[in-house]
């Protein structure tokens, strides 16, 4: 186990360089100058000679391979930079958004399988029935509603009309509500489809039927072998929406006033606020790695076959 | 079983939901609530450093900042931190003389070492304001300040207003991203980098007593939210109302004021005279109706026919109505010819214009409503978009007509505007607009000390752009701001951006 983590992590230093060679190259070509973005960023225009001067300082008139190896010395210094837009430490900009989005990220994603693990059960276990069919249909709306108007739409229910929540979120568990559920509700949807499939596969195989005709307890099978089995699946789904949801949600992050990583990496592609992209990108990309990693890991935990194999 | 089960989870939803309602208390005897006003901005900063980047828009919003000068919402400069300005006869050497009054929240009084100090500083730490170091700027007593120009400068006043010249405290002042000492109204009592800020009253103040206790904040960037919080009575007003939103408000008088007043952001179009001749380009003008635009975008702009409000005095330039009959008959004049698509041709090549434009300041829409006017009249255009103009269409020329919007009235001075746009080497000259007889007056524009000269000569320059259909002037942004009834003074009034709370706003 240990030699596969290693080999993993030797794996992760590939990816961070091609990754980051990539977005800066696409970057570096993309239209756009972040020091304009930074001097106008109030619709001031300012003459060429201060643009010239401020780009000189920002070093941006250098080759691109000369401001790239720069910043992947730095990296190798664990310093990733300051931000063109304000001069502030890209570290502690990550920090803070990265803060931000694990709490968002982890309560949806808690609130989603709270509903969407026994749901998904039922609906599997009475496999086109009413209960199935209405749980279908709500999936179904909850996968389909944009994040912008589910937000709205919940801000304007329990905030405007009945006033039981603040539309000013704060990092409380009354402000975290609806920020959680707005992200919960299409994750939970998304899950309960995917789960449900997975669970009906598991049983209709061959040794459920044998259990049953053997007298098994139903519980003794649902939770011993057919949870057990489709465990792998749900692990695999859940660990491609953990990754998802810690890139941040640009959406609820603006409606919510959350300070995610959604947020921040949209306003750094917008201002071209290259080290914050840089750093946003290197995140995200450790993030990925590591949640499949884990997920990995927990493979090994869950199912012996795994494990011998 | 399962009856309980969902009896019980009922019950806990029940709880649950009650739980996040506010109780009920019973009546007691109310004491005095602290006048805490609640405001939503668009935008906010990591740092409250006046002098850098536009930081120093902000502290001035927040009431925590001040400059020596002020500009009116009548666009006059008004003594603020300083009491008067003179010039020298040969106009190079500005003595400014400083509120006797005038002092720090921390009590410290201002002098004119601190002012020189604080316009040093920012010359060093914001390129947009550099050129102050060419500046001799020195202390000529305590309440007095000298400012030595390499040549005359008439908008040293105007220059002043910015707040960006905020005045700090620089040897009280221990962190100047968190905790700025500065003049004004308020002091700051919290402050989330990019998140809420919170003020309090500045029970030092030096100019007049201060009617709120505090203000507070909110960094909200979404619309809808803005207006969800405003009908669920978190926050107290807010400036950049959506028309949609303005609709709503405008229904319910009796809970919200709008204000709504032509501002200083200007969308306009350039139309390139390396390519158009002068019959095409003042078709366009023509074709073009500012009045259908603004209308269309829902009273958020007001129709354009300079790049100042005709309220200013340099704002009172003409130009002709939309007239698409008289456009096509100029066309039609000039020997261009219907074709049988219903478009213009000229000696059988077909005549289609691009319009670029980038997707912000509702320019896209205006692209959209240029195109359907050109067609009316006869002319072929295509749109073409781009995330950044400034690296693209403007830096190449590539284009017919280009759309752009900026600030074109800094504080109260055309001479910004008309540098950057209408300079024989300025970066718009791209598009082919020369007129000796325009740089020469833009020239003296330049050193003019005279105000009502100046407005003269602007006035003058822009009507020679106007009337060589050399730009087209669309809308200026209106400043919309939506206030719960009885709250005054968040610079409603006022079109410049970067004012907000002050000594004289309050919750009625």
């Amino acid at each position: 186990m240990g030699k596969y983590i290693l080999k993993r992590m030797a794996h992760l230093i590939w990816i961070l360089l091609a990754v980051s060679f990539l977005t800066f190259l696409l970057m570096y070509l993309a239209p756009g100058d972040a020091a304009e973005k930074k001097l106008n960023a109030q619709g001031i225009s300012v003459s060429q000679e201060v643009l010239e001067r401020t780009r000189q300082e920002m070093g941006l008139d250098r080759p691109f391979l000369v401001q790239y190896g720069d910043w992947l010395l730095g990296v190798l210094r664990l310093d990733l930079g300051s931000s063109y837009k304000d001069g502030f430490p890209v570290g502690e900009k990550l920090a803070r958004g990265l803060g931000s989005t694990l709490v968002l990220a982890l309560w949806s994603l808690l609130l989603s399988l709270a509903v969407a693990l026994p749901l998904s059960l039922l609906a599997a276990l009475h496999r086109d029935g009413p209960l199935d069919r209405i749980l279908r249909f709500l999936s179904f709306v909850g996968n389909s509603l944009p994040g912008f108007l589910l937000s709205v739409l919940l801000m304007y229910l329990f905030c405007v009309r009945l006033r039981l929540l603040p539309v000013l979120a704060d990092r409380s568990l009354k402000g975290l509500l609806l920020p959680g559920l707005s992200l919960a509700i299409p994750l939970c949807s998304r899950f309960l489809r995917q789960f449900r499939a997975e669970l009906l596969e598991q049983l209709g195989r061959s040794y459920v039927t044998g259990a049953v005709t053997r007298g098994v307890k139903a519980r003794y099978i649902l939770f011993r072998n057919v949870l057990r089995n489709a465990s792998i699946s749900i692990l695999t789904i859940v660990g491609l929406s953990v990754g998802s949801l810690m890139g941040g949600s640009v959406v609820i992050e603006t409606i919510f006033r959350w300070p995610g990583l959604g947020k921040l990496a949209m306003d750094a592609i917008r201002d071209r606020d290259l080290p914050v992209i840089q750093g946003f990108v290197l995140l995200t990309a450790v993030i990925y790695v590591g949640i499949n990693l884990l997920t990995d890991i927990a493979y090994h935990w869950v199912d012996p076959r795994v494990r011998e194999e | 079983m399962k009856r309980i089960v969902a009896l019980v989870l009922a019950v806990l939803l029940a709880l649950g939901l009650l739980g996040c309602a506010k109780t009920e208390k019973p009546a007691e005897t109310p004491a005095a609530e602290p006048q805490i006003l609640k405001l939503a901005e668009s935008f906010a900063y990591p740092s409250l450093d006046v002098h850098k980047e536009y930081y120093g828009w902000y502290t001035s919003i927040y009431g925590i900042s001040e400059t020596l000068f002020r500009v009116g919402d009548d666009l006059s400069i008004q003594p603020l931190l300083a009491e008067k300005a003179e010039t020298s006869e040969d106009g190079l050497t500005w003595t400014v003389t400083l509120a006797p009054k005038a002092a720090f929240s921390n009590g410290k009084a201002l002098t004119a070492d601190m002012v020189a100090r604080n316009l040093k500083r920012l010359a060093e730490v914001n390129p947009r304001f550099a050129y102050l170091a060419d500046f001799n700027i020195s202390a000529a007593g305590d309440q007095t300040l000298t400012i030595v120009t390499p040549q005359i400068y008439p908008t040293l006043l105007s220059d002043l207003t910015a707040p960006e010249l905020g005045i700090m405290d620089l040897d009280g002042t221990a962190d100047f991203d968190n905790a700025p000492v500065c003049t004004g109204p308020f002091v700051l009592k919290s402050f989330q980098p990019e998140g809420t800020v919170e003020v309090e009253k500045n029970t030092a103040y030096w100019n007049e007593a201060v009617k709120l206790d505090g203000a507070i904040f909110y960094y909200m960037q979404d619309d809808e939210s803005k207006l969800l919080a405003m009908q669920s009575g978190e926050i107290d007003g807010y400036t950049s109302v959506t028309a949609a939103a303005k609709d709503i408000y405008a229904a319910d008088p009796s809970r919200y004021v709008l204000t709504q007043i032509p501002a200083t952001r200007l969308q306009f179009y350039v139309l390139n005279e390396t390519r158009m001749d002068d019959v095409l380009r003042r078709a366009v003008n023509l074709a073009a109706d500012p009045g259908a635009i603004a209308a269309y975008l829902g009273g958020t702009v007001s129709p354009a026919v300079g790049p100042f409000t005709s309220a200013a005095p340099y704002g009172k330039v003409t130009k002709p109505a939309p007239d698409p009959e008289a456009a096509k008959a100029a066309l039609e004049g000039a020997g261009y010819t219907l074709n049988k698509d219903g478009f213009y041709e000229r000696d059988g090549q077909p005549i289609q214009l691009n319009i670029c434009y980038y997707a912000a300041r509702s320019l896209d829409s205006i692209a959209i409503l240029l195109q359907e006017q050109l067609k009316a009249v006869g002319i072929d255009s295509i749109l073409t978009v781009q995330e950044d103009p400034d690296s693209t269409y403007i830096a190449t020329g590539d284009f017919d007509i280009a759309l752009y919007c900026m600030i074109a009235d800094k504080a109260g001075d055309p001479y910004y505007c008309i540098d950057a746009l209408f300079r024989q080497d300025s970066r718009w000259a791209i598009a082919g607009f020369r007129s000796d007889a325009c740089e020469a007056l833009i020239n003296e524009l330049q050193f003019e000390t005279n105000v009502t000269r100046r407005a003269e000569l602007a006035n003058q320059i822009v009507q020679m752009v106007i009337d060589d259909n050399a730009f087209g002037f669309v809308g200026l942004f209106n400043k919309t701001t939506v206030t719960r009834k009885g709250v005054e003074g968040i610079a409603e009034n006022c079109p410049f951006d970067f004012y907000g709370v002050d000594a004289n706003t309050g919750i009625g």
